[in-house]
């Protein structure tokens, strides 16, 4: 993304001017743009016009539109759905590594021109290379100015791409700082042996498979891509080794030079212990990748939720989650680090949002550290599930003595409360 | 492949009408002078009168025969057309109710060998698939040429001790590494007994697969190490041997063989196969198996001793202090759980290949209920259905096949496409209920990390497994009583018994919810064996239970 212009006074109120480029900037923009900014943008809007006989003509008109913003939506097509197609050469998307992320913008139109009127419906769609200008009336807080920078930060596309298979599945995954797209996904059945059919049955269905993955390997992992940092194939069991293997042998017989360069320079070969995309983050944490990858956003991540996890079994009380939970952690001072996840700052309701600013900005000031999540990683789906907050602690606190403290706080306050409306009245 | 037309099945099809027509009579006096509706009373007054005619009209009322006299105005009830239909499908033989008894008095009989489903397991390079193998030639199962011909291979392959073991590891990769990878279906006939056989992979990274058996199964055959060192390895905390018998045990295995193998490696000690015993009981009646229900035996595989009988040299040693049952008395022994043979009937797929014939088949237990040939079965989830061509259990083509039964189906007129392994086969009328979310009760095992809400585990049902997270941890139970000891807990650590609520996850992690399948899944008190789960995390299993309810 470029940032194209940008004033932001004290206060917060400004407005940013940015142009994305690609998937990840969308994700970006969305992540920025909330309910009740102001956003310009070229679109294309339909108006109508009524002749002077009657007659209507309806014609397409490019022109800049400010929307005060009701509702955004972030859509990134996701890998074809077809997952139990036998046949998976039939339901592979044909745009490849086309842009597939939309950003939609839906909101009324603050600024009136000749074709629409003021306070007209209007759903922008945003496109790659065009500016768009978002302008908040004191909304421009600590996470969203370093979200800006996070965005502009030069290095483009996906950085890592990974094959997550076992017998019959498999998963081609594309990582890039702040997303993890699954752009494809086999899977096919393949006969177990057993006494009836043989074992015929099953190597042969398992012969197709591997070419299966080398076809959608060639289409969907941009491996000629001198960005790309690494692949990584990663399976329980042995599948891993057949498919490199496998796909080492084609590619010389195919005579493909680059993909045997990118393979034997750029391939690791991981083990997780599901087939599953959830072991992606098992895949993230592994010493071979780390290592490679350390100041990755998502290396980052998967190790911050991994240290979390861990704390959580060797000392529960240095590890806590939950909005409420982590909130009075912050109040004590107790947070080392902490981990939250992208969603939460996406809230509705402006008081939420400024709730964990707050929180951020709070555990900043004293020097800890704070891991944003992004949603669209793997590890930020498992936060997610864990309410989306979590902290390490630098001193243990009981979860039930610090509750009963907020109650009784809460309690006296109230009573303070009753006391001065007596005295009062 | 067209059999025989049984000669009893035109009168086995009018009993069949005239059984619906009763019921339907029986059904419907009670209802219309409630309703005082006329029109239906003439109608079935219609009914009856065409079924005590005896026709050959189906009794189905009004409409049918409409249609029937629409037809015949068309003039396309033409004779070759009718004799078509009839030739169609194989029909269903005989009505429900008495195949129902024909099953029970079949299984009653005091003749007729119990048939009864096995999963060996044990820790990897115990000798599983070679006491299996040895077992199969043994029994006269394995045929000589075979035996031959493995041995040769092996030898050529560099591995001649896993001669008998390649007479189960039929795959490439699994002879090429020398483990088993993938369940290994084999029949045994006992004296008394008929054996389906899973052979299990023992390797850690094969569990999925080992699962997949395990729920098959109504017994275990546990297959210990017994030479120095090898067996402590096993029963070590990351050893198979432990976790394989707890898996069984959640998924409702009781009755446990467990052969100590390779004891010619420790000269027949008779020290070392009291020491490992006592080990093994003691956890056995930690895990809560039954101390009656569990049988121990002395073996060796390779040598074939103890197998069938202690005749010969190589089982001289052992003879010296042992003479109780061998290995094939004890599982001809074993006591095949009572089946539910009038439950709905439920086939849980676990694997799909091509027939022989035209057609696909696959391979399933059937967890209640009967199924028979020429009857139409749903697959659920999907909207296919199909009809069962052929049964065949052990290698043989058979009528019919009830609960309990591991069989072999050739279904046609059904989309391959639609089946996979976790597929669920039922009745029409009566269809498994399938489910995103649901709550269980279950027992957390002796894991490091706590289960937290939200923790992404993989959930083992029957032989798929699927992502899923533990959405809700809705209390703490006592493990005696079942109450509840605190609700909402924070996080779930080791040997916890808990109600949670668990949610299938979408595996893209951008698409929207609506992407999550939902899976055939009954509650416990429904259908016991549709209803056990294992939960997994990290190539550990983390917990096991039961579904209580279906949420949605």
């Amino acid at each position: 993304m470029k940032l194209v212009n940008k004033y932001v006074d004290k206060r917060g109120s400004g407005h940013v001017t940015l142009r994305p480029e690609d998937d990840e900037d969308m994700w970006h923009l969305y992540n920025l743009i909330q309910k009740g900014d102001f956003v310009r943008a070229p679109t294309i809007r339909r108006v109508q016009t009524i002749s002077s006989t009657g007659s209507t003509d309806s014609h397409r008109v490019r022109l800049n539109l400010t929307l005060e913003v009701g509702a955004v939506e972030f859509s990134s097509s996701p890998a074809p759905s077809g997952t139990s197609s036998a046949d998976p050469s039939n339901d592979q998307s044909a745009s490849g590594l086309a842009s597939t992320a939309a950003l939609h913008i839906a909101g009324r139109v603050t600024s009136e021109n000749q074709h629409v009127k003021l306070g007209a419906f209007h759903t922008l769609d945003v496109e790659a290379n065009r500016d768009v200008r978002i302008e908040k009336a004191d909304g421009w807080d600590s996470v969203a100015l370093s979200r800006v920078e996070e965005a502009i930060l030069p290095g483009k596309g996906a950085e890592v791409g990974a094959i997550v298979c076992g017998e019959g599945t498999a998963a081609f995954c594309l990582l890039s700082q702040h997303m993890t797209l699954v752009a494809h996904r086999i899977s096919v059945h393949i006969p177990r042996k057993s006494g009836a059919s043989g074992a015929s049955q099953h190597e042969k269905a398992l012969t197709k498979f591997y070419t299966t993955i080398y076809d959608a390997f060639l289409r969907h992992i941009p491996y000629s891509n001198p960005s790309l940092r690494a692949i990584i194939i990663a399976s329980p069991g042995w599948v891993r080794d057949t498919v490199h293997d496998y796909m080492l042998s084609e590619a010389t017989k195919r005579g493909d030079k680059t993909l045997y360069r990118a393979l034997k320079d750029k391939a690791f070969r991981v083990h997780v212990n599901s087939a599953h995309v959830h072991s992606l983050v098992e895949v993230l944490k592994s010493p071979e990748v780390t290592t490679q990858l350390k100041e990755t956003k998502f290396a980052r991540e998967g190790v911050a939720l991994d240290r979390f996890y861990k704390m959580l079994a060797s000392d529960e009380m240095r590890a806590w989650y939950g909005p409420d939970h982590v909130a009075f952690a912050a109040d004590r001072g107790a947070i080392g680090t902490l981990l939250i996840s992208d969603e939460l700052f996406r809230a509705s309701e402006p008081a939420v949002r400024k709730k964990y600013v707050a929180i951020v900005e709070a555990v900043q000031q004293k020097g800890a550290e704070v891991v944003i999540f992004s949603s669209m990683h793997e590890s930020g789906q498992q936060l997610n599930q864990l309410t989306g907050i979590a902290a390490l602690l630098t001193f243990p606190l009981d979860v039930e003595v610090v509750e009963a403290e907020e109650r009784e706080a809460e309690e006296e306050r109230k009573q303070q409360e009753a006391q001065t409306d007596q005295a009062s009245s | 492949m067209i059999r025989a037309v049984p000669p009893k099945k035109p009168a086995a099809k009018i009993m069949k009408q005239s059984v619906s027509a009763t019921s339907s009579r029986a059904s419907t006096p009670p209802i219309t002078p409630k309703k005082g509706n006329k029109k239906l009373a003439s109608m079935t007054k219609l009914a009856k009168s065409t079924s005590q005619s005896g026709t050959a009209t189906p009794p189905r009322g009004v409409v049918a025969d409409q249609r029937q006299l629409d037809l015949s105005g068309m003039n396309l009830g033409s004779k070759e057309d009718v004799t078509n239909v009839v030739e169609e499908p194989p029909k269903v033989a005989i009505a429900k109710e008495k195949l129902i008894e024909e099953v029970k008095k079949t299984m009653e009989a005091e003749t007729q060998k119990k048939g009864l489903n096995l999963v060996v397991i044990g820790h990897v390079d115990a000798g599983k698939s070679t006491l299996m193998g040895r077992l199969l030639y043994e029994l006269g199962r394995m045929d000589e040429k075979t035996k031959v011909a493995n041995e040769r291979g092996s030898n050529k392959a560099g591995k001649a001790s896993f001669a008998w073991a390649w007479g189960l590891d039929g795959t490439a990769e699994e002879r090429e590494r020398g483990i088993t990878m993938d369940i290994a279906m084999q029949y045994l006939s006992t004296p008394h007994r008929h054996i389906t056989i899973l052979d299990a992979p023992g390797h850690k990274e094969f569990i999925p697969n080992m699962i997949s058996g395990a729920a098959q199964a109504d017994c275990a055959l546990l297959v210990v190490d017994a030479s120095t060192g090898e067996f402590e390895a096993g029963f070590d905390r990351a050893g198979q041997t432990r976790e394989h018998l707890i898996l069984v045990r959640s998924l409702g295995v009781t009755q446990v063989v467990v052969a100590i193998n390779k004891l010619d490696q420790v000269s027949w000690d008779q020290v070392r196969y009291g020491d490992i015993c006592d080990l093994l009981r003691a956890f056995l009646i930690q895990s809560g198996f039954q101390p009656s229900r569990t049988k121990f035996v002395p073996v060796s595989a390779m040598q074939g001793v103890n197998l069938l009988s202690r005749q010969g040299d190589d089982a001289k040693p052992l003879r010296f202090w042992y003479d109780g049952p061998t290995l094939v008395d004890l599982l001809d022994k074993l006591e095949p759980p009572s089946r539910d043979i009038v439950a709905p009937l439920r086939i849980p797929i676990s694997n799909i290949f091509k027939g022989q014939s035209a057609g696909i088949a696959v391979i399933g237990r059937i967890c209640g209920g009967i199924v028979q040939v020429g009857e139409r079965l749903r697959a659920l989830p999907g909207d296919e259905s199909g009809i069962v061509k052929m049964i065949e259990v052990e290698d043989k083509s058979v009528e019919w096949a009830a609960s309990g039964t591991a069989c072999t189906l050739h279904l046609i007129s059904i989309d391959p496409v639609q089946l996979s392994i976790g597929t669920v086969l039922c009745a029409p009328s009566e269809l498994v209920s399938l489910a995103m979310t649901f709550t269980a009760r279950i027992i957390v095992f002796d894991i490091q990390i706590p289960i937290t809400p939200g923790a992404t585990v993989e959930l083992f049902h029957h032989s798929r497994d699927l992502p899923a997270t533990v959405s809700k941890l809705i209390s703490t139970l006592d493990k005696g009583s079942g109450k509840v000891v605190k609700s909402n807990p924070r996080v779930l650590s080791k040997g916890l018994s808990a109600e949670v609520q668990i949610s299938l996850r979408t595996s893209s992690l951008s698409g929207s919810v609506s992407t999550v399948k939902s899976i055939p899944i009954e509650p416990f008190s429904v259908n016991k064996e549709m209803g056990r789960i294992l939960l997994r995390r990290g190539g550990e299993t983390i917990a096991a239970g039961v579904v209580l309810a279906l949420v949605g």
